[in-house]
C-alpha cells in the first residue's frame, strides 16, 4: 500500500477557490474576492484583480483621506457643519433620513458615513475633503485602481439620467427590461467609482496595522468599521461571540459589496474583500447577501489552516 | 442556348446603344454580337433594338426586359460569388444558440423558415443554455440566441420579449389533473422536475423563488435537460414538471397554473456584426425567430406587461 500523497499547498488553495465559486454560483452571483491574513500575508484570491463597483465602500477611501487630513492639521475633526433639509442625499438611513436642520461635527458625519452609511453624511464629509484629494490618497497609498468618480449624488443624478427614470423605484422596476442594466454607467466598473479586491485588502491592512495613517486615526477608524450595524453580509458568515466583523458595505442595483476585517481571539487578523453582482434584478435578495459571508468564512477558514 | 451569356450581350448593347462600343466592352467581334442579340430576339419572339443606320434605340419591349435581365444576371453574380467563398470554406451562415427544451416541431419550424428566406446561407444551430450562449456569444463562438431571461445581456442587442406561461405536467391519473388549472401550492408535497440550473440560473432561481412565494416548495427538486427525461419522472410518478404549453401524451397531462404565477420571457439576443452581410444575415434570423416563436411555441409579445413593484427596504437602499 503506497503512503498517501501529501496534498500541496496550491492544490488546498485552488480546493478553498472552487468552493468559493460554487457557494457564489449557488447564490446566483458573480463574485470577486481577495481576503489577506494581514500579519503573513497568504491570501485567497477570486477573481481579485478584476474592477469592481464601488458603491458605498467608496467612503472607505473616503474616510481614509479624511482621517490623514485631520492628521496634517488641513480639517478640524470637531468642526460643526450645518445640513439644510433641502440638501439632503437621498437615502434611507442617517441624516437621509431626518426631516429637519441637523448640526453635527465632520468626525460624527464620518461616523453615520461608516456606521449607516449615511448618504448626506458621507456627502457633507467629501465636499469638505474633496473628491481629489480622495483620489490622491488612494494613489499614495499605493492603490491605483481604486479611483472615486463623484459624490452619492452624482451617482444618483447618473443612474436616473441613464435609467429615464425620475425616482430610484422606477429605475429598480425598470432593472428586468431588457437592455437597462446595460445602460446603467453607475453599475459599470469602467465608468463608475471602482477599485480592485486585493487593493481594498491592501487599504484595510493598512489601516489595521497603523500605516494608513498616525495610530490614533487609525483606530478612529477601526472603531467606525466595527460599529457598523448591517448582521446580513460579512458578519453573517462569522457568527461566534468572540470574533470581531468590522466592515463597510456597498449596494446599487444588483450589486452587494462589503470589504472588512475579522478578528479571532487568538489574534489572527484577516482583511476581506467581497464584491457581487446578481443575475437577478431583484432587491431583497437574502442569499447574495449572505453568500459574502460563506465566501468570506470559506477563505478565512483556509487562510487560519496551519 | 447560353441565355445567360445572350442577356449579358444584351444588357451590354442596352447600355452602350452602339453595337462597335458593346462588342468593344464585350471584347469580341460586331458580327456575332449581332447574331447573337438576333438569336435572343428570336428566342423570345421581340425586337428588343429599334437599329437604323445612324442609332439603336431600345423598343419597348427591350426597356420591359432590360430590368429583369439585369436582375438575372445580379443573381448570377452572385452564385459565382456564393460559390468561390463556399469553395474557400466562407459560405456565409449564422450561428444560433437554442434552449434544448424548445421542442422538435419548432426547431423544424424556425429551420424551414429560415431555408426559404435565406438559401444562401447556412443555419448552424446549436442546443445550448441560456449561460452557455451568453458565453459564447461573448467569445464570438456564436452569432445569435434564443434565451431565457433574467441573464446577463450587457454588450448585447436584444429582441423583443415574449412570454410563455408556465404550467404544470402531471400524471394523467392524478387528482390534480381533474381540475382545469392546478394552484401552485396543490403541488405541496411532490418533487419537482425542471430544466437544469445550470442552462439559465436566473430563470432557475427565479422559478423556484416563484414556486416558494406561492406555498410550493418542492421537497427535491430533479434537473432535467431533455423533456423526455422530466416526461419519465411524471409518468413514473416521481415528480410534476414545470414546463411551457406541450401536448398531452399517453399517461401525462398539461394543467395551466391558476393566477399565471410564472411566466418564461425568452428573447432573440445577438452580437452587433461588423460586416453589413452578416448583419442582414444576422437580422433575418432573429426576425424569423420572432415570427415562428409566437406561431409555434405560443408565445407571446411582454410589451404592456404590468411594471414590477419595488418597495425598498434600508438595508437594499440606495448606496446602503
Amino acid at each position: 500500500m503506497s503512503a498517501p500523497r501529501e496534498i500541496t499547498p496550491r492544490e488546498l488553495r485552488s480546493d478553498v477557490r472552487v468552493r468559493i465559486e460554487a457557494a457564489f454560483r449557488d447564490a446566483g452571483v458573480t463574485g470577486f474576492l481577495h481576503a489577506i491574513d494581514i500579519e503573513t500575508g497568504r491570501e485567497v484570491a477570486v477573481r481579485a484583480d478584476e474592477p469592481v463597483v464601488l458603491a458605498s465602500v467608496f467612503k472607505v477611501p473616503l474616510l481614509v483621506a479624511f482621517h490623514r487630513q485631520a492628521a496634517d492639521g488641513l480639517l478640524d475633526p470637531t468642526e460643526p457643519v450645518t445640513l439644510r433639509p433641502e440638501d439632503r442625499t437621498i437615502g434611507p438611513t442617517g441624516v437621509s433620513a431626518l426631516l429637519d436642520e441637523v448640526r453635527m461635527s465632520l468626525r460624527d458625519l464620518a461616523c453615520l458615513m461608516i456606521t449607516v452609511s449615511d448618504n448626506t453624511a458621507a456627502d457633507a464629509v467629501l465636499d469638505r475633503v474633496g473628491l481629489d484629494a480622495v483620489n490622491a490618497t488612494a494613489a499614495a497609498l499605493g492603490l491605483p485602481g481604486t479611483v472615486v468618480e463623484g459624490s452619492g449624488r452624482d451617482l444618483l443624478d447618473m443612474l436616473l439620467a441613464d435609467a429615464g427614470a425620475t425616482t430610484l423605484g422606477e429605475v429598480w422596476s425598470w432593472l428586468d427590461e431588457p437592455g437597462v442594466l446595460g445602460r446603467l454607467r453607475a453599475l459599470d466598473p469602467h465608468r463608475t467609482s471602482r477599485s480592485i479586491s486585493r487593493e481594498m485588502t491592501r487599504l484595510l491592512g493598512l489601516i489595521w496595522r497603523d500605516e494608513a495613517a498616525p495610530p490614533a486615526e487609525c483606530a478612529a477608524m477601526r472603531r467606525l468599521f466595527g460599529l457598523q450595524v448591517w448582521p446580513h453580509r460579512l458578519s453573517s458568515g462569522f457568527p461566534y461571540d468572540d470574533v470581531v466583523v468590522s466592515g463597510k458595505t456597498g449596494t446599487l442595483p444588483t450589486i452587494r459589496n462589503e470589504v472588512g476585517v475579522v478578528e479571532y481571539p487568538d489574534g489572527g487578523r484577516y482583511a476581506v474583500a467581497v464584491f457581487t453582482r446578481s443575475l437577478l434584478p431583484i432587491a431583497v435578495l437574502p442569499q447574495a447577501d449572505a453568500v459574502i459571508g460563506t465566501a468570506a468564512r470559506l477563505a478565512v477558514e483556509w487562510l487560519r489552516r496551519p | 442556348m447560353n441565355l445567360v451569356g445572350h442577356l449579358n450581350c444584351f444588357v451590354v448593347v442596352a447600355e452602350e446603344l452602339h453595337f462597335g462600343h458593346a462588342a468593344e466592352r464585350l471584347g469580341m467581334a460586331q458580327p456575332p454580337l449581332s447574331q447573337r442579340i438576333q438569336r435572343l430576339e428570336k428566342e423570345l419572339g421581340v425586337r428588343l433594338f429599334e437599329r437604323s443606320s445612324r442609332k439603336v434605340e431600345l423598343t419597348a419591349p427591350g426597356r420591359l426586359l432590360l430590368e429583369d435581365a439585369r436582375e438575372i444576371l445580379t443573381r448570377v453574380d452572385r452564385v459565382y460569388a456564393l460559390a468561390e467563398r463556399a469553395r474557400l470554406g466562407e459560405v456565409g451562415e449564422v450561428r444560433a444558440g437554442l434552449p434544448s427544451d424548445l421542442g422538435g416541431p419548432i426547431v423544424a419550424a424556425l429551420i424551414a423558415a429560415f431555408r426559404q428566406h435565406r438559401p444562401d446561407l447556412r443555419l448552424d444551430l446549436r442546443e445550448t443554455g441560456t449561460a452557455e450562449q451568453i458565453r459564447a456569444l461573448a467569445e464570438g463562438a456564436l452569432d445569435a440566441g434564443i434565451v431565457r431571461h433574467p441573464c446577463d445581456t450587457r454588450d448585447l442587442e436584444l429582441g423583443p420579449m415574449l412570454g410563455q406561461p408556465v404550467g404544470v405536467l402531471l400524471p394523467a391519473d392524478s387528482d390534480l389533473a381533474a381540475s382545469a388549472e392546478v394552484h401552485l401550492a396543490d403541488l405541496t408535497g411532490h418533487d419537482l422536475a425542471v430544466f437544469p440550473r445550470e442552462e439559465a440560473p436566473g430563470t432557475y432561481d427565479e422559478l423556484l423563488a416563484a414556486c416558494r412565494r406561492h406555498g410550493y416548495a418542492p421537497p427535491a427538486v430533479h434537473e432535467a435537460r431533455h423533456p423526455q427525461f422530466a416526461l419519465g419522472l411524471v409518468l413514473s410518478g416521481t415528480a410534476v414538471a414545470l414546463v411551457a404549453r406541450t401536448d398531452d401524451v399517453a399517461g401525462a397531462t398539461w394543467r395551466p397554473l391558476l393566477g399565471e404565477p410564472l411566466t418564461w420571457r425568452t428573447s432573440c439576443v445577438w452580437r452587433r456584426a461588423r460586416d453589413p452581410e452578416q448583419a442582414r444575415a444576422i437580422a433575418d434570423f432573429t426576425a424569423i425567430a420572432n415570427a415562428v416563436l409566437p406561431r409555434e411555441a405560443g408565445m407571446t409579445p411582454l410589451d404592456g406587461a404590468p411594471v414590477r413593484r419595488v418597495v425598498q427596504r434600508p438595508a437594499s437602499g440606495f448606496l446602503a
